[in-house]
């Protein structure tokens, strides 16, 4: 029991990391368009244009994640205080604070959400306007400060102990186990001081003497960010999916890899996809001898290509493929596991609801409209059970939907029948059907057993509904088709 | 060898059970019998029963596992049960035809809304609880216009 609850917890955790990141996709993409396109090394270099990249990155980033996950937590008093903590923050340290926007936003929010708890049924009347703008406010200052003056030492020590643990792996020929330092790095935003600050100048001086370095492949090889983003393309869900060939394009055309770190901070889970690509990576690498000549920059594959000294390229070319198929592949087998324990908890969560809500419901379901008699007169009496008044006009009904708990079998069921109905008739409106917790929103008509019906129109009050006691054969599928026939 | 989701070994007819529990296990008991799920698969469908019943109406019922029973699915599969006498199936829900389902990867939706529409028709309920032969049930399954 104990263990489902854990589990639950960390589902729940999940989709937080998820419910943060996800709705400012938008913001990364637009991010790296720029980035990509107008950048001194990009493919339209524009300097008036490429001064929005620095502040998109440092600011509007992190705190659109700060807001959102603080209002995650506590609506939107959440989300300012979410954003206003980190600002402190951004403003303490000197590299984007993605993860540091995770944890003040939600935390911010979370400790609104308490003082509120506190204080709130204390405040005398009239003065709630006061308490709520000033509780804020001092809160927000609080903890925006506080992050300024916390977060430099925590970065500064993080990135000293990440740049020690790459520099042990290239002092004992180790160079593959590299890349368990520097991919998580790269999402953290620590990838450059361990970049510029160890590997490039190291890399320079073998280059000075060898032609070529393999430390400049290290950080920059775009296999394992393409791996990611290509799993996300073929069996990531919603905008993730819809999103990622764009974001292929800018991260492995352009250069700009930040592009995927948003898809791995939802779920963390899948650095050990860029992990395992990178190690594979670096070992081909090592394997076939390949270097560049200087540190491609941004790391786009065009740019990695210009670098390759004569006979290298198959050793190149070949590390970031092995990379990115290895990374796919981990990354794929991520998704598919808990793309189904998602897809468990709102299952989970609707058959708790309902019983919880409904204990006594799954007797009552079976007694009135029992379709056991042959008898059709008493079946259609018992199953005309009350649909909204004044349904929907024809041309306003594109879309209907069954639900029923699970969207499993009853839903399927009834749906197969009505839709079967719809074709006799020639009507040319979907029927799908679906979960309760999962009604699209553009269902215009909402067909649900009688007992789940208001769970239905608490979900989705805009469409209509219609009740049905007998998913095999009620009435009310023969009424809606006729009012629904032209 | 992928076996068919709906196989003649999977329909049995004139069936007497007395209760809901034994109607169950028996249909459950056929797609292990078959090779369609593990043992643990029979132990979800009576736990889905208690969450929510399965019978559809029209002398109908479908039991199938939870949610999260789709791990001891080793192939979809469906199996058939009609017991003309009926069994209750809660609250004097009398079911004569039993439908066992396993369904991984929604591959079970199309037979399933085979089911669903021949057994709309209060005429073809007759005709399932009046075969002779297992092949009659297949046939009625599995041609819909």
């Amino acid at each position: 029991m104990a263990e489902g609850r854990n589990r639950a917890r960390i589902q729940r955790f999940g989709s937080h990391l998820s419910g943060m990141i996800m709705p400012n996709i938008g913001a990364f993409i637009a991010w790296g368009l720029i980035t990509a396109l107008f950048i001194p090394a990009g493919w339209l270099p524009y300097e008036p244009l490429a001064a929005l990249v620095g502040p998109m990155i440092i600011y509007l980033l992190p705190l659109l994640i700060g807001f959102t996950g603080g209002r995650l937590v506590y609506d939107f008093r959440g989300g300012v205080l979410g954003a206003t903590a980190t600002m402190g923050v951004i403003v303490g340290s000197d590299i984007p604070m993605f993860l540091g926007a995770m944890i003040m936003g939600p935390l911010a929010g979370y400790l609104m959400k308490k003082i509120d708890q506190l204080f709130l049924d204390k405040i005398r009347a009239g003065f709630e306007m006061l308490y709520n703008t000033f509780s804020a406010g001092i809160l927000g200052a609080t903890l925006a400060g506080v992050a300024v003056l916390g977060i430099g030492p925590i970065v500064n020590s993080l990135v000293n102990s990440l740049a020690s643990g790459v520099e042990f792996t290239v002092n004992n020929g180790l160079l593959p186990l590299a890349s368990i330092v520097i991919e998580p790095a790269k999402i953290l935003f620590l990838n450059n001081a361990i970049n510029h600050g160890f590997l490039s100048p190291l890399g320079v001086e073998q280059a000075a003497t060898a032609g070529k370095s393999i430390l400049f492949l290290l950080e920059t090889n775009p296999g394992p960010g393409l791996g990611i983003l290509l799993a996300f393309t073929v069996f990531g869900k919603g905008i993730s999916k819809s999103s990622a060939p764009g974001a292929i394009i800018i991260q492995f055309l352009g250069g700009i890899h930040e592009i995927y770190f948003p898809y791995v901070l939802m779920k963390p889970l899948l650095v050990l996809a860029v992990i395992g690509g990178g190690m594979s990576g670096v070992f081909t690498f090592v394997l076939l001898d390949a270097g560049l000549v200087a540190t491609p920059a941004p790391g786009s594959i065009f740019a990695l290509l210009a670098l390759t000294p004569q006979g290298n390229y198959v050793g190149v070319v070949l590390g970031v493929v092995v990379a990115a198929a290895v990374s796919f592949t981990i990354a794929s087998i991520i998704l598919k596991t808990t793309k189904d324990v998602e897809e468990d908890l709102t299952a989970a969560t609707g058959k708790m609801e309902e019983m919880k809500g409904k204990k006594s419901s799954a007797s009552e379901f079976l007694t009135p409209g029992a379709a056991t008699t042959s008898d059709g007169d008493v079946l259609h009496e018992a199953g005309a059970v009350t649909s909204t008044p004044g349904g929907k006009a024809t041309e306003d009904v594109r879309r209907v939907v069954f639900a029923c708990d699970a969207g499993m079998g009853s839903s399927a069921m009834g749906a197969s029948i009505l839709k079967n109905k719809f074709k006799k008739e020639n009507i040319d409106i979907p029927v799908t059907n679906t979960a309760i917790s999962q009604l699209p929103e553009d269902a215009d008509i909402v067909v649900t057993h009688k007992d789940l019906t208001p769970r239905a129109k608490e979900k989705l009050p805009q469409a209509e509904h219609i009740s049905v006691e007998n998913f095999m054969n009620s009435p009310e599928y023969d009424k809606l088709t006729q009012r629904l026939k032209k | 060898m992928a076996k068919a989701v709906l196989d003649r070994e999977n329909i049995k007819l004139n069936v007497s059970i007395a209760t809901m529990e034994e109607g169950i296990r028996f249909t459950g008991g056929i797609l292990v019998a078959n090779g369609y799920v593990d043992a643990e698969y029979v132990d979800k469908m009576l736990e889905r029963e208690e969450m929510a019943t399965t019978f559809m109406g029209n002398s109908l019922a479908i039991p199938h596992g939870t949610e999260d029973a789709k791990a001891n699915v080793l192939q979809t599969g469906i199996s058939v049960v009609t017991v003309p006498e009926g069994v209750d199936f809660g609250g004097g829900n009398m079911a004569k035809i039993l439908i066992g389902i396993a369904g991984k990867n929604n591959e079970h939706l199309d037979i399933l809304s085979n089911i669903a529409i021949v057994c709309s028709e209060e005429e073809n309920i007759d005709k399932i609880l009046n075969a002779r032969t297992e092949e009659e049930i297949m046939a009625l399954f599995s041609d819909v216009g």
